[in-house]
């Protein structure tokens, strides 16, 4: 293979790695706080891109829209936690067949008002080009979509280990219930997080848009992606969903390249070899989640 | 014998019931059959053995592939089901032995995981299993008696199937092994300190689970002539989970009562409007939020609220302790 073929290759595979690890960050932050699997998260994804679409058919320009959807998402993620997931705490099966029944209302909503046929959104202006260094050309918009990633999880980091709400967060997984007798006001942290999880799905919908397109179905193929990376990654830690996004979105994308019939075989033969090797994931601690 | 007459009573009533259907009905109901026994099968895991599957179309799926492929050497009935059932509980035993060791969210995902690599097999394997289109079957259904294809035929094949699988596993969860896996749902670390292997007893009844339900998707084969990747999907666990949980989880009739009403309840919205998917969302919302356990565990209730009420009409100074205890809370508030 053409080394710059190569190299476009794995640019491409980082960026679909970063959308999948904005995804795949919020699954695991959720259910390290709530214990809740949250099956609609590739349904709220979804949902982040289609509103993109229709924000820049509006005439606003694509950060604008890309920020309003994120807005819009949170909010939703917000009104999901606070009037449905707020009574299914604990309840493993309840909280499998609400998520499962919005994965129903979202893509059919989705069908219902943007048609079936697939959509695309056109990149940027701005990044619109690619950068020649040497022989390699890369795709600005795709490289820009690392940069996002690793700014995502630079983000993460900051609030995890240096703010009072990272704080308040990490106390909250460690104990839940020390939460609410320190008089914090865990509701409020309970619904942020949630809003803050559907926030990052629909970031990576909007950002992932003009690479992956929209199309129905496409909920379905990233929330399969993610959940593997959270396997992989380890329960409750979003560095370990950082580190197996990368791995998932390279073996993914050079798989359809070299084996395009099998790489779902080869996701699944990546986790199933490190469960082998560690039953809890690359960075998880124990095995009963 | 008491006992007995419920069950014989629904018995009799599935032998009889397609007179009163449209053959239309008749074929709905086979297929309310089916759905029942592949619910039941992941009834087992999930209400006994306290596993949450997401994956458990990958068992259906290669029953169904199972008929389809090797039907086309092999005309034999028995052989191929016996096959599904085999071929089934031994991927189950295979994966249950990796998957098994990790429970809660984390089982629920990589079941998942694993489902989804069958489907993407399946999908793109044009060459053998016709891809996204499909295949049809070539085998038949015979059991030495000339081939059974009218939908009343069908309908029986399938009402005398669910009965035996539900005897069966009926009879597993009483036998000793079964009640050993519902000691480890209720208290793993206790059962383990008794000197159970927990691991053993959890990959049993998955074992068995996968059989079974290899064995409802050879007998969709049959009954659908065609078999495609949507058999793998893990859309289709999930409805058979939100059967299980509209019928009440840890029952035995519950998943068969959850399977007819979400098949019905899908087959009658769909005829009505195409937006039947966000139609049937917002019912398992609704359901989630008021379902109150399921319909058999509603039932169970209204039933236990009858006969209460029978026994106090019949002998007014019964004084069983679970009367006392319940009625305890009404008498100080009389008194």
């Amino acid at each position: 293979m053409d080394l710059s073929i190569l190299f476009v290759q794995i640019i491409t595979g980082l960026a679909y790695g970063m959308l999948l690890f904005m995804i795949a960050a919020g699954l695991t932050i959720i259910f390290g706080l709530l214990s809740v699997v949250n099956l609609a998260h590739g349904a709220l994804f979804m949902i982040g891109g289609y509103f993109t679409f229709t924000f820049i058919n509006q005439h606003l320009n694509f950060w604008l829209a890309l920020l309003i959807s994120v807005i819009l998402l949170a909010i939703l993620g917000m009104l999901i936690e606070r009037f449905l997931l707020n009574r299914m705490y604990g309840k493993e099966l309840e909280q499998v067949l609400l998520t499962f029944g919005l994965i129903f209302i979202f893509t059919d909503l989705v069908k219902w008002i943007w048609g079936s046929s697939p959509k695309s959104i056109s990149i940027p202006p701005l990044l619109d080009a690619s950068l020649t260094i040497g022989v390699v050309t890369f795709p600005v918009y795709r490289l820009f979509v690392v940069v996002v990633g690793c700014a995502v999880a630079l983000l993460l980091w900051y609030i995890e280990s240096r703010t009072r709400i990272g704080a308040i967060v990490r106390a909250g997984v460690d104990d839940r219930h020390m939460l609410s007798s320190l008089g914090i006001n865990f509701k409020l942290v309970f619904a942020g997080v949630f809003a803050f999880g559907a926030g990052m799905a629909g970031l990576s919908g909007g950002l992932g848009a003009p690479i992956l397109g929209l199309y129905s179905g496409m909920d379905n193929d990233v929330l399969i992606l993610s959940l593997v990376i959270v396997v992989i990654g380890g329960l409750k830690t979003w560095k370990g969903a950082f580190i197996g996004a990368i791995l998932v979105g390279m073996v993914d994308t050079l798989g359809q390249v070299w084996f395009p019939s099998f790489s779902m075989v080869l996701i699944f033969a990546l986790m199933v070899f490190i469960l082998l090797i560690k039953p809890s994931g690359l960075f998880g601690k124990g095995v009963d989640a | 014998m008491k006992k007995m007459i419920f069950p014989a009573a629904i018995a009799v009533l599935l032998l009889i019931l397609p007179v009163m259907l449209t053959s239309y009905g008749i074929k709905l109901t086979a297929e309310v059959f089916i759905m029942s026994i592949f619910v039941l099968s992941l009834g087992l895991i999930t209400g006994y053995a306290g596993l949450v599957s997401l994956g458990h179309a990958a068992f259906f799926g290669i029953g169904a592939y199972t008929i389809a492929l090797l039907g086309k050497f092999v005309p034999n009935t028995f052989v191929l089901l016996a096959s599904a059932i085999i071929f089934a509980a031994l991927i189950a035993l295979l994966t249950g032995f990796l998957f098994i060791r990790s429970s809660g969210a984390y089982f629920l995902m990589i079941t998942l995981a694993f489902s989804q690599m069958l489907y993407a097999v399946a999908y793109k394997l044009k060459g053998v299993t016709g891809g996204s289109d499909g295949m049809s079957v070539a085998a038949s259904l015979d059991f030495g008696f000339g081939p059974i294809s009218g939908s009343m035929g069908l309908y029986y094949v399938m009402a005398v199937s669910v009965m035996i699988c539900y005897v069966l596993l009926r009879m597993f969860i009483n036998s000793p092994a079964g009640k050993a896996i519902i000691g480890v749902k209720e208290n793993e670390s206790r059962m383990r300190a008794l000197g159970y292997s927990v691991r053993s007893y959890k990959l049993l009844a998955y074992t068995i689970s996968g059989g079974i339900a290899g064995y409802a998707g050879g007998l969709y084969a049959f009954y659908n002539y065609f078999v495609s990747p949507d058999t793998l999907n893990w859309n289709f666990s999930g409805q058979v989970l939100v059967m299980i949980i509209i019928g009440g989880v840890g029952t035995l009739f519950g998943p068969p009562i959850g399977a007819a009403v979400f098949v019905i309840l899908q087959n009658y919205i769909s005829s009505y409007t195409e937006r039947w998917p966000m139609i049937m969302g917002v019912i398992f919302v609704a359901f989630v939020l008021y379902g109150r356990g399921g319909i058999a565990n509603l039932l169970l209730l209204a039933w236990r609220k009858i006969s209460r009420r029978q026994k106090e009409i019949n002998s007014p100074a019964l004084n069983s302790s679970e009367k006392i205890s319940k009625d305890e809370t009404k008498g100080v508030t009389e008194a």
